[in-house]
């Protein structure tokens, strides 16, 4: 998703408003990455909420156990599993596998390794993109106080 | 003099008119994107699997069993579907981009008209 950069522009020979303009792209930019950083985690937490409960709740420790069905947040049957060995898993765009234990369990964790490399790549983005913008930011700020400077000069 | 504001006028409501489209065209494109990514995922998973793998899917709210093969078939008519709205949507975001290039000089050329009769104005008067 990073963009190479096309082209090194010295920012010195922006005007005020063209730095201002780019301060805002990058502030939107910005907000966007971080926004997508933090879905990506809350994604990486859901799948390994998947992996604890395939450890704890779908074990073969959990056989005959009786457990409490939740029909309604409010409202719980008594159950027991019938099958400790398989679990479905939603594979995306409405599709649900069966699969045994071990391999969903493998499944998670390559989507949470997936996605933890995608964090990586992010956060190395989002790096870059706020070092950019504080250079902008300070060019801005010099500008901005010269420029008073040579107001006060010639008042 | 108030020809030209006109003119400006109508060519700038123009030219919001089409950012507003590329904006929406490039957001579906953005949606089809991620679309196309989790019928890629879901192929790759179907990739791997037994032949005789318990395969569902979901129908509002219940699990219906389906054949691997017919759940393949489907992901992949999906994901040409995709490719090939994908494809639309390119050309459309190009052709938007293009008109509204061209549409900026055409504005950038009437405000230069509009300063010089501006000036021409004030020499007269």
């Amino acid at each position: 998703m990073s963009s190479p950069k096309g082209q090194q522009i010295d920012l010195a020979s922006l005007s005020t408003q063209q730095l201002s303009q780019v301060k805002k792209q990058l502030d939107d930019e910005l907000e966007h990455l971080t926004n997508s950083f933090q879905q990506l985690r809350a994604a990486q937490a859901k799948f390994r909420e998947c992996l604890r409960s395939i450890a704890t709740g779908v074990s073969s420790k959990a056989d005959g156990k009786p457990i409490l069905v939740p029909l309604t947040t409010s409202l719980y049957v008594p159950g027991k599993l019938a099958d400790t060995e398989h679990v479905i898993v939603d594979v995306g765009t409405g599709f649900y596998v069966e699969k045994s234990t071990t391999d969903a369990t493998k499944f998670y964790e390559a989507k949470v390794k997936e996605l933890e490399a995608n964090l990586k790549d992010l956060q190395s983005i989002i790096e870059q993109k706020s070092n950019n913008l504080r250079v902008v930011e300070d060019v801005l700020r010099q500008r901005v106080l010269s420029a008073g400077n040579a107001a006060a000069a010639t008042a | 003099m108030a020809d030209v504001q006109q003119r400006l006028q109508a060519l700038s409501e123009e030219y919001q008119k089409l950012q507003t489209e590329l904006q929406n065209n490039i957001q579906s494109g953005q949606k089809l994107e991620s679309q196309r990514q989790e019928n890629k995922g879901v192929q790759k998973e179907f990739a791997g699997l037994d032949d005789g793998a318990n395969i569902y899917k979901l129908v509002g709210p219940v699990l219906l069993k389906q054949d691997k093969t017919e759940a393949v078939m489907a992901v992949d008519g999906r994901l040409e579907f995709i490719e090939n709205e994908i494809k639309r949507v390119d050309k459309q975001i190009k052709d938007v981009q293009d008109k509204s290039d061209a549409l900026r000089t055409e504005i950038i050329r009437a405000q230069t008209e509009a300063q010089e009769q501006g000036a021409q104005t004030q020499v007269a008067a």
